[in-house]
């Protein structure tokens, strides 16, 4: 597993902060793209932000009142280290498994 | 992942083959193979459905378009038959295409432009009118994918004159074996083992095979990727690694078992099966695609014909059956597993004479 | 995009034979809502079942609704038969389809999906873009030499026309006047490529001239306007006036599939400003200014869908594989004795019989 850290995007000319007003989504949730995750109020209006990608929320930054730079970090997604392609699955790496056993008499001629 | 790739590449920025060993996926072996054909070779071109901006659905192509634009790295329309077609036509006009059909299924739709124009165009032209196309195919089944995602196409590919087919079986061979296909004058059909995109191995970038193998260092025949002496098990793509886990566990019943890895689907290294099934005299062939028709047939009778005084047993098959490539709850009761495969070496270990 | 806002104004639209279709009642708008918030409910749903393991993978439709919901509710299932591709669950919804049997082929059980395609009239689950497009001209073609009155509705993308057959398949209903509704979603992405690097010309209807076929270019998320375009293809071919091609506008909100990561290719922002209105939300203030529903109605809507999701998922889960003999049964109605070698041989070396 790997982790993206996504930093408060630019929410409009000139802005370089926002405050954080509600969080939608807490650590351990699914979160798809495009789902809001977090309510921040700006000089100029209150916005949800939505999620730029898929994927389980490991962290959140800042609580209900506090201030956030444009730039710094707001949220941390954890992402399989291996996508799938366009369809189907990453196969799982797994021991070998077996119940036919071998047995033979080799003449080593 | 796609910035681990970019990164393994940025080396590449000047065109210089790499150096040394590293640990890569398949994926991301292919994808620098595939830079350092864009780097050397002027002409070469890579195309196909979402190979551009997306880098391909495996993301083989990752980051090829940012780096060598969108005349010489792109999308195309969404039409197997019109990818394949063009590739005729900007042959003709001197480009090397390495175009990807997104999935094994869908050459389908492409088989009159492969097999009816760019398998014989070399011919009908009289050599005049050569078909250097390498067309990528992510092949072979085992990610639980919808219909058309899991099939195996080599031996109807090989059954057709002009084309050569190759698959590699990780990412050394990935690496090497597209770089040797980019570079030849003729059609090469290179199938990718998708199941094995993800997996990493080492890459030795500085020779294709080890010293002293009998490939001899080139990427241009079959390989023995173990040694043994009591029975030869072929293989190819993603059947490799599944035999070398067989070699094990039969080495747990005192049997010692060499895996060759074929590579060359078409032509076949015959040289390479027969040294190996002179030494063990025993051989079973191992693929995924179905059994009737398939490349174990091909395979079984360039062995017999070599080997024939010295064959302990008639050459064994454990392949596919003769049924459509099932869902992916069905997926592990088709391709061979652990268990056929030493059936079938069982079989092959008891036969008698007479 | 532009859509145009008359379900009539495409090309040729003129030429459209027939009898305009009865106006929708307040009953069959409400029955339309329900069944939208049901397609809706269950494709969100069905990618968290994604996430939860419960299936491998998915083809969601959010953002097509009304296209599909639409045409589909002007399907008549006793004489029409429909042929899919693999995005279109609105379409077997809307037909009545069984969905835990369609939805089987997201859980990798059967490729085609389970249901049975004769009595459903809906053709197994296509998986190779452009695959159905020539069969519904077949089908089509069928009717004319049996003098039924039965129709095809082939549903196609953005992506897909650019496929050859589709091309031979517009010709071929055109020269032999089959029935034949082409309906295509253009839902503005193949994957990751757009429509105006896949469509030269930017319109799939504008094909149909060169075929000599009308067409209608609709705005794709106003289910009324679909709903009354489709009626009118259909009263159109059944009449023996040959094929209609309907280009439905829409957009693919979501990702191409579960595991797609469209910001590769676009940003949220361009979503935003190409996906154009929620189809679902629009028609819900439309049913609400015209007094047709009420609030109480919708959640009574909504409330009936995540009844049916969960009936569904409880479905879903509880589907086991297929046996592993199906897949030697079914490959041909005589089988062959190789095959039954082989199966015997499957039976004595697998561990699952
Ligand atoms: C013949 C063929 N080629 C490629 C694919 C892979 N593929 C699946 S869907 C798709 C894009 C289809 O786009 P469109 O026709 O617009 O339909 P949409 O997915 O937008 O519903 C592609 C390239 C396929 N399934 N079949
Ligand atoms: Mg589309």
């Amino acid at each position: 597993m790997a982790e993206i850290t996504f930093p408060l995007p630019d929410l409009g000319e000139g802005l370089i902060e926002a405050t954080v007003l509600e969080w939608l989504v807490s650590p351990g949730d699914q979160v798809e793209r495009n789902q809001p995750l977090v309510e921040v109020e700006t000089t100029k209006s209150a916005v949800e932000l939505p999620s730029p990608q898929a994927g389980k929320v490991v962290r959140i930054h800042g609580g209900p009142g506090d201030k956030i730079n444009v730039g710094e970090p707001l949220i941390v997604f954890e992402v399989p280290d291996n996508t799938a392609g366009i369809v189907g699955t990453v196969p799982k790496e797994e021991a070998p498994k077996r119940r036919v056993r071998l047995s033979a008499v080799l003449d080593e001629d | 992942m796609s910035n681990a790739i970019l990164e393994s590449g940025a080396a590449m920025a000047d065109g210089t083959p790499r150096r040394g060993v590293e640990q890569l996926s398949m994926q991301q072996a292919l994808n620098l193979a595939l830079d350092e054909v864009l780097a050397a070779n002027p002409k070469a071109l890579v195309f196909g459905e979402d190979c551009g901006r997306l880098g391909g659905v495996f993301r083989v192509t990752d980051g090829l378009q940012a780096k060598y634009g969108t005349g010489r790295v792109f999308d195309t329309p969404l039409a197997e038959s019109g990818i394949l077609g063009m590739s005729v036509g900007l042959a003709m006009a001197g480009f090397h295409s390495i175009p990807e059909v997104q999935f094994d299924g869908f050459a389908y739709p492409a088989i009159n432009q492969i097999v009816c124009q760019i398998a014989r165009m070399n011919y009908r032209s009289r050599g005049t009118m050569p078909m250097p196309i390498t067309l990528r195919v992510p092949s072979f089944g085992g990610i639980r994918a919808p219909e058309h995602h899991g099939e195996s196409l080599e031996a109807l590919f090989a059954h057709v004159p002009g084309l050569k087919v190759v698959s590699p079986s990780n990412p050394h061979e990935a690496y090497h074996l597209l770089k040797y296909a980019a570079e030849r004058p003729d059609p090469v059909v290179f199938m990718e083992p998708k199941s094995r995109y993800w997996q990493k191995g080492e890459v030795d970038f500085d020779s294709a095979d080890p010293a002293g193998s009998p490939a001899g260092g080139s990427p241009a025949g079959a390989k023995v990727m173990r040694a043994g002496r009591h029975l030869t098990l072929v293989a190819w793509g993603a059947m490799v690694a599944r035999c070398l886990q067989v070699a094990e566990l039969a080495a747990e019943d005192g049997i010692d078992i060499e895996v060759l890895d074929l590579r060359w689907l078409k032509p076949i290294d015959e040289a390479a099966l027969a040294a190996s099934v002179r030494k063990t005299r025993r051989a079973v062939v191992v693929h995924e695609a179905p059994l009737t028709s398939g490349l174990g047939a091909e395979v079984a009778q360039l062995i017999t014909q070599a080997c024939f005084d010295t064959l302990k047993a008639p050459v064994e098959r454990v392949t596919g059956f003769d049924v459509p490539y099932p869902s992916g709850d069905l997926e592990d009761e088709y391709i061979p597993n652990i268990d056929r495969i030493l059936f079938g070496i069982q079989r092959v270990l008891e036969y008698k004479r007479g | 995009m532009d859509t145009l806002p008359s379900p009539f104004s495409g090309n040729d639209a003129g030429q459209l034979s027939g009898p305009r279709s009865e106006p929708l009642t307040a009953g069959q708008l409400r029955e339309l809502f329900s069944l939208m918030v049901a397609v809706r409910h269950l494709d969100s749903s069905a990618i968290a079942w994604q996430r939860q393991g419960i299936i491998p993978g998915y083809a969601p439709e959010l953002g097509q609704e009304a296209a599909q919901v639409g045409s589909g509710y002007a399907v008549d299932t006793t004489r029409d038969f429909v042929f899919p591709t693999y995005r279109e669950m609105g379409v077997a919804r809307a037909m009545g389809v069984d969905m835990v049997a369609y939805m089987s082929t997201h859980k990798a059980t059967w490729h085609g999906g389970l249901y049975d395609p004769l009595q459903s009239r809906l053709a197994p689950i296509q998986a190779v873009v452009g695959g159905s497009v020539l069969h519904a001209v077949g089908w089509a073609h069928g009717q004319t030499l049996d003098q039924k009155d039965g129709v095809a509705m082939t549903y196609f993308g953005d992506g897909a026309s650019s496929q050859g057959d589709i091309h031979e398949a517009m010709n071929f209903a055109a020269v032999m006047k089959a029935p034949v509704v082409f309906f295509v979603q253009n839902n503005g992405w193949a994957i990751s490529v757009p429509t105006e690097r896949q469509v030269a010309g930017g319109s799939v209807a504008a094909r149909a001239a060169g075929y000599g076929m009308p067409a209608l270019r609709i705005d794709g998320n106003d289910v009324v306007a679909v709903v009354e375009a489709t009626r009118r293809a259909f009263a159109h071919a059944r009449a023996g006036n040959g094929p209609v091609l309907i280009e439905a506008m829409t957009y693919r909100r979501g990702p191409h599939s579960t595991s797609d990561d469209p910001g590769r290719y676009r940003s949220l922002n361009e979503e935003r400003d190409d996906a154009g209105e929620d189809p679902l939300e629009r028609f819900r203030r439309r049913l609400l200014a015209d007094g047709v529903a009420d609030e109480a109605f919708f959640a009574e809507a909504l409330a009936a869908a995540k009844a049916e999701e969960e009936h569904i998922r409880a479905g879903i889960q509880a589907l086991g594989s297929r046996p592993g003999s199906e897949m030697f049964d079914l490959v041909f109605q005589e089988t062959t004795l190789a095959l039954q070698a082989q199966a015997a041989n499957w039976r004595e070396e697998s561990e699952h019989v």
